[in-house]
């Protein structure tokens, strides 16, 4: 029998150490922000990016969000262009991901934003396969 | 037969078999031993963002069938491969080679020049995004593939997308109507013929623009699989050109394996979706 509590414990323990480090390492001076092409499609668009910033932090720290944190992550499509960017070299787009498993509630804290799931996504994959690949293909190839 | 290797494709590829088929194909014939794996039961957890539990078991479910394959792993999907790399080999223990599939083709370019023997007379511009280049540089690579194939042309007019693909937009729209709107403004900047994809998560969107009739639509392994003569059809375009006449294409039997209500309601919606272009 499995037990839930250890499905994935490793890799959320990287997540933790991660979170700590970047926690740690950023001075929240907002370079990422300014330089991110996807923050102008944010619900709420950041007018100090030092605070938009402070406002990622706090989401990873557990604590609310602010909104134009919040509007920010929603729109994190990993671009990258905030790595080169950060004089701390935090890693933003690491930091942007592990914020946005946070506010989905994927890392066990209150769920912050809303995941527009597709309920159909694998039956929609596993349908696609089934109209792409002869029968034993999809016995031996998924 | 030369090295064994996994051939990992990823998920929503299985919308292209004849890309999958072509990609085997070209990886047998630059001297591979692959063979392939992907589909729900080999996903990489990246989708699972927001269930960390869930995305954890799938990284370490998936991490340990490569691992018993006992072979190189050569990537298809650019989410997969990233996925992997900062994520799924943290919280596991990778037991074997990865490789990009656009990286391990531009390493075998003096094995796969010979075989693109045929004419692909045609200019295009590589559809780019910013992302993902910093892991392998597709942008630099996948053109000096194309310009391998004898005839091609490749322009470019200097636009790169955000993101690293576009289906990440799909929840974007006015992010998404962008893309497609500047796709086609540098397409016609630069004089192309077409445009052409590294991923398919960007053919699948991409290639709406072809289906409306604002420019034709390729992901590069099309083009490499043209001129090395390969017999696949592009039924994904087919269907997409074809909208609500895809039903006939598929033909009853096919759409039986999956079900006409799941059809109409999960999979004709995508065929029939076309690009916003009124800006």
């Amino acid at each position: 029998m499995s037990d839930r509590s250890v499905i994935g414990q490793r890799l959320k323990e990287f997540q933790q150490r991660e979170v700590e480090r970047i926690l740690g390492a950023c001075t929240q001076c907002g370079k990422c922000n300014e330089v991110c092409p996807m923050a102008q499609y944010s619900k709420a668009p950041s007018q100090d990016a030092k605070a938009t910033v402070g406002g990622v932090l706090a989401v990873l720290r557990g604590e609310q969000g602010s909104p134009e944190a919040l509007g920010w992550i929603g729109v994190c499509t990993r671009s990258g262009v905030c790595v080169p960017a950060c004089p701390e070299n935090v890693d933003p787009k690491m930091m942007m991901r592990l914020a946005r498993m946070t506010a989905l509630g994927g890392r066990g804290l209150p769920k912050q934003l809303d995941a527009k799931e597709d309920r159909d996504y694998f039956d929609r994959v596993r349908a696609f396969a089934k109209l792409q690949l002869t029968d034993d293909e999809l016995k031996e190839w998924t | 037969m030369g090295e064994r290797v996994t051939f990992w494709y990823g998920c929503n590829v299985l919308r292209h078999g004849d890309i999958i088929h072509a990609c085997l194909d070209i990886l047998r014939a630059v001297g591979y031993d692959a063979s392939p794996v992907g589909g729900p039961d080999y996903c990489c957890g990246t989708v699972r963002d927001a269930n960390q539990t869930t995305a954890g078991g799938m990284a370490t479910r998936t991490v340990g069938k490569l691992n018993d394959r006992g072979a190189r792993v050569v990537a298809w999907c650019p989410s997969c491969h990233s996925h992997m790399h900062d994520f799924m080999e943290k919280g596991n223990d990778r037991q074997f080679d990865m490789t990009y599939l656009v990286e391990l083709l531009h390493m075998n370019r003096a094995k796969l020049a010979p075989l693109l023997k045929r004419e692909v007379p045609m200019r295009v511009m590589l559809h780019k995004h910013v992302g993902f280049n910093d892991l392998v540089p597709v942008n630099r690579m996948v053109p000096e593939l194309l310009e391998m194939i004898p005839g091609v042309q490749v322009v470019d007019a200097g636009y790169a997308a955000p993101g690293y693909m576009c289906a990440s937009f799909a929840v974007l729209p006015k992010a998404l109507d962008d893309i497609h709107a500047n796709t086609v403004r540098a397409a016609k900047a630069c004089a192309a013929d077409a445009v052409v994809t590294t991923f398919h998560q960007c053919y699948r969107e991409i290639v709406g623009l072809d289906a409306a009739g604002a420019v034709p639509v390729y992901n590069y392994i099309h083009l490499i699989s043209r001129s090395m003569g390969l017999p696949y059809e592009d039924e994904y375009k087919a269907w997409k050109r074809a909208g609500d006449g895809a039903k006939a294409l598929i033909g009853e039997e096919r759409i039986a394996k999956v079900g006409i209500q799941f059809y109409e309601r999960a999979i004709l919606p995508e065929l029939k979706k076309r690009p916003n272009l009124a800006k």
